[in-house]
């Protein structure tokens, strides 16, 4: 079978889609193989315009659909959203295929495919190693029924780009590809040329795995600065994160404070002087504010005030207007007007007249009045003063006395806390003893029908702090007066002692404590964190790391063939490229190899992009046609067959039950 | 998972097409558990039969803190710890900081 048209070559990765022709140089679209869902709200309004197929109207539903998921590289803001991406993958297996649409759909889109009736190119995909019968089905189902594509193949990516490196080493047939991705990695024996699928073995962890330990690691760490590390950390683990050769060796030369000096990596975040400043006076802020707004409401009542005042005015003059009429004698004139305004009679006008004069006098002399200058103002301007017939020396004294014994009541408390918190020990008897108590007495009064003798517990206010006693995550809550009070002293010895010092005070050194605080310290994590794939326990994962695990595999093979796979060791995939990793390994398999034997470790040339290339390679050659499955073998065969290559997994059959 | 409410866009080169309700999300574990109803010959490969063989090294303790080898392990809060200073720093943490530690080292205590 001819294959005229030209192939459409998707790198389908968990952590990176890459898409291109078969014939170029390298992938015309690379995208971050995820997609964000928009917020609810949004939806909403687009869902109101009417639906309808005619063409200008799908121009503009698609432009609508557009704005509403984004997908790959059209996420704008990928650190506004990290929390709401959604991939279509489970590890490395596809297993949400609304996602893989949305994902085709991008693709395709961006690669011209807009206003075509079908995709008509053959296909070439990778998928997971040993990927499972009903995912597989699932996208050949997806791939020939929705975009009707003519022809497919799949294949492994490590094995691809195995093919691709293999243009450089051509008499080699046998190897153990190591395939480091962002879920899993894979280790795979090659023998012959054909990979051995039943001692293949896969350690779940990955690139993922290792972002997301710093990730959490950090935020540890520094809590107060995660949202400025979460935007940093995959370039933390690109540009600064290496295997150590020997991890206990250099944990040990971490372990040492020069050395942690010399090699400690500061990053500063950046750190605004105005809201550090902000930060340091929040109190005179605050009291500033609540001067701005007693001001604000002064000014509305005031305002409120004097419209009263036009009022009244306006209304006494009608008054007088009215009292005027009666004493003109315009007795029927006075009768009517009196109904209008709703007065009975004379003397309850003169009452009306005498107390609007008597309120509007009082508002103009409130308003003549000097202003009161604010109880805050006051409060503000006032420090403590040393109280009368006490020399100053002696009043600070005293203060500072009173300052230190607060502070070792607090001491106290923390102390009776950390003991409390441990078994046996003398505070922690103690409790168990009050607890006991309270509860005997709480048994009795039940016994009792409730209405026996009181024991008076609660006339004494201080009766309720057995309570405090025994909660065992006895917070300072109770003692935020005592803060409070000490505070203040702190505040009084600050303005009149000089030789008062509490650590910083000097607002320079603060500023220059805050911006400090902005700094990440990022030193052990350098070599801690990619330890995982050698030592996944330190995440909590049983598996076997990446050296026991190859030692696992080559078990399964004579000595003679355990040599000629280690005489080709390859690594590849996007975790391969941390430093020090071929180190590393050569130390280990010096380590499980025997005594004196050889072995060759070989990295990728490109190991991101060499899947990609593998597969182009594999389009270009002669035999190609031979490894697509046709739409015709889908119609013949089913939707889980499949045609096997050299870089494909192996086809079997799901048995029917 | 909230599959259903993504709504399929127009496309001109999409024929009209959808999985079955029940086919459009499953999670890994649902597919484990059909392969292993499926029958399948004792010796064939599948996905979930390549899985690395838990680890048989004992292993290394480090602290939880400084990643740096740890000998000691704090009776009270369960943090492993390398020297007298980092226990010192320790005891300032707050508990949840002291949870999300353990929980990365995947470290669940027998009580809860």
């Amino acid at each position: 079978m001819a294959i005229p048209k030209r192939l459409l070559i998707i790198d389908n990765g968990s952590y990176e889609c890459r898409v291109g022709w078969h014939n170029s140089k390298k992938p015309d679209l690379r995208f971050r193989n995820v997609l964000t869902k928009p917020r609810k709200d949004r939806k909403k309004d687009s869902n109101q315009l009417p639906d309808s197929s005619a063409t200008p109207a799908t121009i503009v539903d698609e432009l609508k659909a557009n704005a509403e998921i984004q997908i790959g590289n059209d996420i704008t803001n990928i650190e506004a959203v990290r929390a709401h991406l959604k991939s279509p993958f489970e590890r490395n297996v596809v297993t949400n295929w609304n996602h893989q649409e949305q994902i085709f759909d991008y693709i395709f889109s961006k690669m011209g495919f807009d206003g075509e009736t079908s995709i008509d190119h053959p296909i070439v995909l990778t998928e997971a190693l040993a990927n499972p019968n009903s995912c597989r089905r699932q996208m050949t189902e997806l791939l020939f029924e929705c975009y009707n594509v003519p022809a497919l193949s799949y294949g492994i990516d490590a094995l691809y780009s195995w093919h691709h490196h293999q243009q450089q080493h051509k008499s080699v047939s046998d190897a153990l590809i190591i395939s480091f991705g962002y879920n899993t990695t894979h280790v795979i024996p090659v023998l012959a040329g054909k990979m051995q699928l039943q001692h293949v073995r896969r350690l779940n962890v990955g690139g993922f795995h290792i972002n997301n330990y710093l990730f959490r690691l950090m935020q540890m760490k520094y809590p107060v600065h995660l949202n400025a590390i979460s935007s940093r950390i995959e370039k933390l683990v690109h540009d600064h994160c290496h295997i150590a050769k020997d991890y206990r060796d250099e944990l040990l030369k971490w372990a040492q404070l020069d050395y942690y000096e010399a090699h400690i990596m500061k990053i500063q975040l950046p750190y605004n002087q105005v809201t550090a400043t902000n930060a340091l006076l929040t109190a005179e802020q605050k009291q500033e504010k609540r001067r701005e707004l007693a001001l604000r409401l002064l000014d509305i009542k005031n305002r409120r005030e004097r419209e009263k005042l036009q009022e009244d005015e306006d209304y006494l003059l009608v008054l007088r207007k009215l009292r005027q009429l009666h004493e003109q004698q315009k007795l029927q004139k006075f009768e009517r007007a009196l109904q209008q305004q709703q007065v009975a009679n004379l003397e309850e006008l003169d009452k009306l007249i005498g107390t609007i004069t008597a309120r509007i006098k009082r508002v103009k002399e409130r308003a003549t009045a000097q202003p009161k200058p604010s109880k805050q103002q006051d409060k503000l301007d006032k420090l403590p003063k040393p109280p009368e017939g006490v020399s100053q020396s002696q009043w600070l004294a005293d203060l500072r006395e009173k300052r230190d014994q607060l502070q070792q009541r607090k001491q106290a408390r923390q102390q009776q806390r950390q003991e409390q918190a441990k078994r046996h020990t003398h505070a922690a008897q103690e409790r168990m003893r009050i607890i006991s108590t309270l509860a005997r007495s709480e048994k009795r009064r039940k016994a009792n029908g409730g209405d026996e003798e009181d024991d008076g517990f609660g006339m004494n206010d201080n009766d309720w702090d057995v309570y405090k006693r025994i909660n065992r995550y006895n917070d300072d809550s109770d003692s935020d007066a005592e803060n409070e009070r000490m505070l203040e002293y702190e505040k009084i010895l600050q303005h009149y002692d000089a030789n008062f010092d509490d650590g910083s005070n000097n607002a320079a050194m603060q500023a220059l404590i805050a911006a400090e605080n902005y700094q990440l310290h990022f030193g052990v994590e350098a070599i801690r964190v990619p330890e995982i794939l050698f030592q996944p326990s330190m995440i909590g994962c049983s598996e076997a790391g990446l050296a026991e695990l190859i030692a696992f595999v080559l078990k399964f093979f004579t000595g003679e063939e355990q040599q000629r796979l280690v005489d080709h060791v390859y690594l590849t995939g996007s975790c391969a490229q941390f430093r020090g990793l071929k180190e590393r390994l050569a130390k280990e398999m010096l380590e499980l190899r025997p005594f004196q034997s050889s072995f060759a470790i070989y990295e990728s040339n490109d190991p991101v992009l060499s899947a990609w290339l593998g597969a182009c390679l594999q389009a270009n050659g002669k035999r190609f046609s031979e490894s697509l499955t046709t739409k015709h073998l889908y119609q013949e065969h089913g939707s889980e067959y499949f045609r096997e290559h050299s870089a494909s997994n192996i086809f079997y059959p799901t048995p029917k039950d | 998972m909230e599959t259903t409410s993504v709504q399929k866009i127009k496309r001109s080169f999409k024929r009209p097409f959808v999985f079955p309700k029940n086919c459009v999300y499953r999670p890994l574990r649902q597919i484990h558990n059909i392969e292993r109803n499926q029958k399948l010959p004792p010796d064939q490969p599948t996905y979930f039969t390549l899985n690395a063989p838990p680890s048989l090294l004992p292993a290394k303790k480090y602290s939880d803190i400084s990643g740096l080898p740890a000998p000691y392990v704090d009776p009270h809060s369960k943090l492993r710890f390398a020297n007298a200073e980092e226990y010192g720093s320790m005891q300032q943490l707050p508990s949840d900081i002291i949870n999300g530690y353990l929980t990365l080292r995947g470290f669940t205590s027998a009580v809860g």
